[in-house]
């Protein structure tokens, strides 16, 4: 069975304190054992250097003068205090000279050879203490013995000192580390709590919050850009549905309004109704509110909409189709209809919408100019390289002053009002350039003021090729 | 026709019923994608129809499922969703066409009308015939008795889909989704120029007409 562990040990900050802290200190330790083996062994290969010095001084003096000269150097180093021993034995293992009892190895037969010994001396206390020592052992070509010795001793002290230095160190370390890895930890773990305190307060409803960017461009900057930016889009949909909701429960309360008295109106009549014609008439006006109900939400996507489905769509193809679909009707009606299209115009974007946005447009011209008008519809690259769908009329037009206000939904100026439509036309047609990453103007048109006609205008980035 | 109606909602389901009864077609409801589903397999059915939101399972997997267990009914899908996106979602799953709520009656009932004609065997047909009318697909000419009649590319599109569902109803928006392509509805009469003037072609210095408008609801080519 698991025991529950406290709640602290699953903090990232606390992970990241032990995790920094044992890094810290598997380091520092292994710096510490480079550094004794280092000075261990550079101690070393210097006293065997030393070692060999005395023993070549002490080979040239029994080179020079014999066993008589060798002795008296031996006697005369001997005298000298340090880490050194000397002890010179002839040939039957008798000791001549030296500071030391004996040799305390075998001698070897020929040359020289290494020892590594142990003996007792009186510290200054004096206490017996083992000491250790190094030497070298020389058989002399007359069959003496000569051992040169150095008294370990004092390396071992040097030793003793490190390996007492790093248990020493070892808490310090420790305390060190863990200090260090808190300090890290919770510059981290307090990015996050700010990211943690964000977001609460979006759950609590302040959806305008965002979260902090230092500027320091590391992970947790990034990480609050992309938060900030999916915020951004978040904000714009719940507007989006806000508006939706709210011009649905402003814009079809009217049309419900006046279907419901027209039906009470007939119910109070009686029998001087023609039923069968009172049904009709309320199903069509049934019709026209779901009508406007589809275009609001059609509306309400398109402004919530995402480019990512585009595909390259052949605006002159799109506008030759819909120029033959609404000249005949633009005809009847006593229009003169022309178009003019530049030919293999494409721009990224939705058929479906794009389409619709030109019907929009030719639906327009055709309601509000009066018979013996002219109607244009155009496609072409525009002197800015923009694709550019355009319907002109010799209408009315709509003065400077409400142009801005006519691409707002549901606002249906003056001059149309009685003219049948949901006043969402225009809107619509803003709505999808904006996805579509362009522009939507109202321009005068060709006629002669007041009766200046309109021009309308879609401006599209072009697709690339 | 033989018809099983999938429909969750009582009233819709009722509203169908009655209307598709009405024409003289056998409709079977069921409330539910599951039961929908083992009886769709169950029996042979002319025609489904289905709701795209269903309890139990819902109306896409269910003819994805009847489709690969090689059901092949035509099927109609009925929904309040009516993006293209959805449509085209529901193409994909197998159905056959795509009618989004609210609708009129008679647009279901051309559309089963038209669904119900596409079940048969088809043999590849290279000559329409409605009355005297006669339509040459493969030479792409139209006569009237003896008379030839001269056509734009899309009045014979228009005519040719009108022939294919003579003596139905078809409704202005399957003439946008099926001859134009659109699915969207302009709010003006387009679609009602254009039938003028093909009726002006085909109609005019005739003594009976064949194309006649049915009123509320769109038009039928009959003889």
């Amino acid at each position: 069975m698991r025991l529950p562990l406290p709640s602290f040990v699953r903090t990232t900050t606390f992970r990241l304190a032990v995790v920094h802290a044992v890094t810290f200190l598997i380091f520092t330790f292994g710096l510490l054992i480079y550094l004794f083996y280092s000075t261990a062994g550079y101690m070393r290969s210097q006293s065997v250097k030393e070692l060999d010095g005395e023993v070549q001084a002490l080979a040239a003096a029994f080179n020079t003068g014999g066993m008589a000269r060798l002795n008296q150097s031996v006697v005369e180093r001997s005298s000298v205090p340090g880490p050194y021993f000397y002890v010179l034995q002839d040939a039957d293992g008798q000791t001549i000279s030296g500071d030391f009892p004996s040799i305390p190895d075998e001698v070897p037969d020929e040359e020289s050879v290494e020892t590594n010994f142990n003996y007792q001396t009186l510290n200054r206390n004096g206490e017996i203490e083992v000491r250790s020592a190094n030497g070298i052992i020389i058989r002399l070509p007359n069959g003496a013995a000569l051992m040169v010795a150095y008294d370990l001793g004092q390396r071992r002290q040097i030793v003793d000192r490190i390996i007492q230095t790093m248990w020493t160190a070892l808490p310090i370390g420790l305390a060190l580390s863990l200090i260090g890895g808190l300090i890290i930890s919770r510059w981290a773990a307090r990015r996050a709590e700010q990211l943690t305190r964000t977001t609460d307060g979006i759950i609590s409803g302040d959806l305008s919050r965002r979260a902090p960017v230092i500027g320091s461009g590391d992970e947790f900057d990034r990480l609050s850009e992309r938060l900030n930016a999916m915020l951004d889009k978040l904000e714009h949909l719940m507007m989006t549905t806000r508006h939706a909701g709210d011009a649905i429960a402003h814009d079809l309360r009217s049309p419900l309004t006046r279907l419901r008295n027209r039906l009470e109106n007939d119910l109070r009549d009686g029998e001087k109704v023609d039923r069968e014609e009172s049904l009709e008439r309320t199903i069509a006006e049934v019709d026209a509110v779901l009508a406007t109900f589809n275009a609001i939400l059609s509306l309400s996507r398109i402004q919530a909409g995402d480019a990512a489905k585009f595909k390259q769509v052949d605006i002159s193809m799109l506008g030759e189709e819909l120029a033959e679909l609404y000249q005949p009707a633009a005809e009847d009606e006593g229009l003169s209809f022309d178009s003019e299209i530049e030919g293999g115009l494409t721009v990224d974007g939705d058929r479906s919408l794009l389409g619709q946005a030109m019907a929009n447009l030719l639906d327009n011209a055709m309601k509000y100019t009066p018979k013996g008008g002219a109607m244009t519809l155009r496609v072409r690259t525009n002197s800015h390289d923009q694709a550019e769908i355009s319907v002109t009329d010799t209408g009315p037009g709509i003065p400077e002053a409400d142009r801005e206000r006519a691409v707002k939904r549901f606002v249906r100026l003056e001059a149309s009002r009685t003219q049948p439509g949901n006043g969402l036309g225009l809107a619509m047609v803003d709505a999808i350039a904006r996805l579509h990453h362009g522009k939507f103007e109202l321009c005068d048109g060709p006629g002669e003021p007041p009766a200046t006609g309109l021009r309308a205008a879609l401006l599209l980035p072009k697709a690339q090729e | 026709m033989n018809i099983l109606a999938i429909e969750d909602d009582l009233e819709m389901a009722s509203f169908v019923q009655r209307i598709l009864s009405e024409e003289g077609h056998s409709v079977e409801t069921v409330h539910d994608g599951e039961s929908g589903l083992a009886l769709a397999r169950s029996k042979e059915f002319d025609l489904l129809i289905v709701d795209r939101m269903l309890p139990r399972k819902d109306g896409l997997e269910l003819v994805r499922e009847f489709r690969e267990s090689g059901g092949n009914a035509p099927t109609l899908f009925l929904s309040a969703l009516g993006d293209v996106d959805h449509r085209v979602e529901g193409l994909k799953a197998g159905g056959d066409d795509y009618l989004t709520k609210p609708f009129a009656p008679d647009e279901l009932l051309a559309r089963v009308d038209a669904l119900g004609r596409r079940g048969g065997t088809e043999a590849p047909i290279t000559i329409l015939k409605v009355g005297d009318l006669e339509m040459n697909l493969l030479a792409r000419t139209v006569k009237r008795g003896e008379e030839s009649i001269d056509l734009q590319p899309r009045e014979f599109r228009l005519l040719e889909f009108l022939m294919r569902n003579a003596g139905q109803v078809v409704t202005r928006t399957m003439l946008l989704e099926k001859v134009w392509d659109y699915h969207f509805d302009p709010q003006t009469n387009v679609i009602d120029v254009h039938i003028s003037r093909l009726r002006g072609k085909i109609d005019k210095d005739f003594d009976r007409p064949l194309l006649h408008t049915v009123r509320g609801a769109g038009y039928r080519l009959q003889a």
